[in-house]
């Protein structure tokens, strides 16, 4: 049984190709079962705005990789675009240390993303859904499944922000308890005031007013994230009720100066206002920041909080190696037990046969009272042979993958097991 | 062996009970309290080493996040809560008196107050981490307490009275809950000035943010202000009973009245008048120091009805 990785990353390839092999559920659904008529026994393929991976087990030698790498070119019909050199592919340890290394959010753009593992899992769930994920597949993205945990609950992997928008959104949250009761102000309707808009969002801001000199690209925003537009002439006049900022406008000169956040200031009798300033040049008097309760941020106050948190992210990386290690073991350990099986059973079969044979050739020779005792003797001879090899092939636990494997072979060859089975197949 | 049962002195403390010749059996109220003594004895060694443990675990939990600090350390703080409690009860019953009649008694009362205040505001506010800056408190002065407490067995009547207990009881959790505000007004100013300043270190990921320590720190304002409103309360029933001499004038009284209508202003302004921010923490540091000061000032220089022995 073999297991094959290939794909297309930000590591293969930029995005105008990841975009053009990226799979819908119902693409998924659609492609799967072909994989499976083409004899690959179990199947899973996912996609993410950064990634598309298709992992398949096999029990043939040869992997078929050119045939998988167009089959994901072709189902997406990216011929004239994308090309077998943009995918990626990995075998057996490696496609699971592979898989390991996506779900941990070592492998992501942003390392210690927090959606890859949520991502992968609705891949593994959809190919349960449509019948293309078995036992192995099962095991394989359970264990991925845990190390995705085990990183994020036992590392700093996925902690603090990593984007100037976030950044932002999570200073808010240490001045600020709640941020239902809280509303917000966005001034533009630039790319990064956006998404500031949607993290506030995403975190329950109670309120947010977006203003900007072009009406109907605050009416667009406003319309996309729930918002309300305030006229950017009148804007000023409603600061007193803002306690969140985010200013983002090309302008000559300052749109906020200290004195208007002084005047904002005196009626919130020393309630916290925070002010992002992600204008460039600079929105708001940055003298503002001497103010009581005050809290401005500029770009470069923000950069570096993102640079420190990207920094602290990677340290975190050794130890998530060594998760992966530690969960690379267990999976092979299982794996080994899983080949023994089938060779313990086989060895065991013949035995039985073997002690079967020999028993219905003789037992005329023996008195019909102790035909049943010679049963028993030779059922207990048989069983103390075999006690031994099986024991030591299901405890192989000190043993590496690669001598547990020829140990396997060697019983298997003695014995002629795999012989035994081609002529098994053939009867 | 700590000093606190070692020598005789005019309040007769009890005789240390591991050396013969420190036995004094005439002085022992009952045979059957030698029991209530050894558990007292053992509890004084073990509650501070068991405040250190408490601390250490949430110091683990705030500065290294260890998962099993995170997940142990209430269930740890109230089984010490506890453990103090048995302690207070048996010596309040083995030498029947509340233990607040000497600064040593008093001290563990502190350190027993402050763990009961902080845990409540833990328990209110849902935010665990700042224990750590509490708990040191409570630690040090019950290693103070354990390191000089004298078992007495003779103190005057007036001190046997329940109200005096009570009235002795709600001052210092009263007290202790003041602290505690400041503690965290003093956590609010330190995380103020970190993400004011752009510094993002351990105070900026591990406290929690503006708001909720200033929440916190009022709560504990609230909690000090009713106890010490029942603090007044039982004083003015137990006090003119207890001492001739009693006025309404004594510094220590005038002083408690000032710092009850302090705190409760405050409470006033802060609800009605929507106080918040920066200012109004500074004012819950001041205070204490304030209250701290006054109360220093009045012992040392005035205080005549409430000097017990």
């Amino acid at each position: 049984m073999n297991l094959l990785c290939i794909g297309i990353s930000h590591h293969t390839a930029p995005l105008e190709l990841r975009e053009r092999l990226w799979f819908s559920d119902d693409e998924i659904r659609a492609a799967m079962p072909k994989l499976k008529e083409a004899g690959f026994h179990e199947c899973v393929l996912f996609s993410t705005c950064n990634r598309t991976e298709l992992y398949v087990v096999t029990a043939e030698a040869d992997f078929r990789v050119d045939f998988l790498k167009k089959f994901l070119i072709e189902q997406k019909s990216a011929q004239s675009h994308v090309n077998e050199e943009n995918l990626f592919s990995y075998f057996a340890s490696g496609a699971a240390e592979h898989l390991f290394r996506v779900a941990s959010g070592i492998d992501s753009m942003i390392v210690g993303d927090v959606q890859i593992l949520s991502q992968v899992k609705s891949g593994f769930n959809l190919a349960l859904a449509t019948g293309t994920a078995g036992f192995f597949m099962n095991k394989l993205f359970q264990s991925a499944l845990h190390i995705g945990k085990r990183s994020r609950r036992e590392t700093h992997i996925s902690e603090g922000a990593v984007s100037v928008s976030y950044a932002a959104v999570e200073l808010a949250q240490r001045i600020f308890d709640d941020l239902g009761s809280k509303k917000a102000l966005v001034i533009g309707a630039g790319d990064t005031a956006q998404l500031t808009a949607k993290h506030l969002l995403g975190k329950g801001i109670g309120k947010l007013f977006i203003t900007n000199r072009t009406q109907e690209r605050a009416e667009l925003l406003a319309k996309m994230s729930g918002g309300t537009v305030i006229p950017f002439e009148h804007f000023t006049e409603r600061l007193a009720e803002i306690d969140i900022i985010i200013a983002s406008v090309n302008a000559d000169k300052y749109i906020l100066e200290k004195t208007d956040i002084e005047r904002m200031n005196k009626g919130r009798h020393g309630s916290a206002l925070f002010l992002i300033d992600i204008g460039m040049p600079r929105n708001i008097d940055p003298e503002a920041k001497e103010l009581d309760n005050v809290f401005l941020y500029d770009l470069d106050s923000l950069n570096g909080l993102v640079h420190e948190n990207v920094e602290k992210r990677e340290a975190e990386i050794p130890r998530i190696r060594e998760i992966i290690g530690e969960e690379l073991a267990i999976l092979f350990q299982w794996h080994s037990a899983l080949q023994a099986s089938p060779t313990i059973a086989a060895l065991t079969q013949l035995l039985e046969q073997i002690r079967k044979e020999e028993v219905e050739k003789n037992i005329h020779r023996f008195a019909p009272q102790d035909q049943e005792l010679i049963e028993l003797v030779t059922r207990r001879i048989v069983n103390k042979i075999l006690h031994t090899p099986i024991v030591n092939l299901k405890n192989g636990h000190d043993e590496s993958h690669n001598d547990r494997l020829t140990k396997i072979n060697i019983i298997r060859k003695l014995f002629g097991l795999d012989a035994r089975k081609e002529r098994s197949h053939a009867g | 062996m700590f000093p606190s049962n070692g020598s005789k002195n005019a309040q007769n403390p009890l005789p240390c009970l591991w050396h013969n010749n420190c036995l004094n059996f005439e002085k022992l109220i009952a045979a059957q309290h030698v029991e209530h003594i050894i558990i007292i004895d053992i509890l004084n060694i073990a509650l501070p080493l068991l405040y250190f443990l408490l601390v250490w675990v949430y110091g683990k939990a705030f500065f290294a996040d260890f998962p099993w600090a995170k997940e142990l350390k209430s269930k740890i703080l109230f089984g010490i809560i506890l453990i103090h409690f048995v302690y207070l009860l048996d010596r309040t019953f083995v030498f029947n008196h509340p233990p607040a009649t000497t600064i040593f008694e008093i001290l563990t009362l502190l350190a027993f107050s402050v763990a009961v205040s902080y845990a409540f505001i833990e328990r209110l506010s849902r935010a665990k981490e700042t224990g750590y800056f509490i708990l040191n408190i409570a630690f040090f002065f019950q290693i103070a307490s354990s390191l000089f407490i004298k078992d007495l067995l003779e103190v005057p009547d007036v001190l046997r009275n329940p109200l005096f207990g009570l009235h002795v009881t709600s001052a210092l959790l009263g007290y202790a809950a003041i602290t505690i505000s400041a503690v965290y007004g003093f956590l609010y100013l330190m995380l103020y000035h970190e993400i004011r300043a752009s510094k993002f270190g351990v105070i900026y990921k591990k406290l929690p943010n503006l708001e909720t320590l200033e929440r916190m720190s009022f709560i504990a304002i609230t909690m000090a202000f009713g106890l010490l409103s029942l603090a007044i309360l039982f004083g003015f029933i137990w006090l003119p009973k207890a001492f001739d001499d009693f006025s309404y004038l004594d510094p220590k009284l005038v002083g408690t009245l000032l710092i009850w209508a302090m705190y409760g202003t405050g409470i006033i302004a802060k609800k009605r008048g929507g106080w918040t921010g920066r200012k109004v923490m500074l004012l819950s540091v001041f205070g204490f120091v304030f209250t701290i000061f006054s109360m220093t000032v009045v012992n040392m220089l005035f205080s005549k009805f409430h000097n017990f022995h």
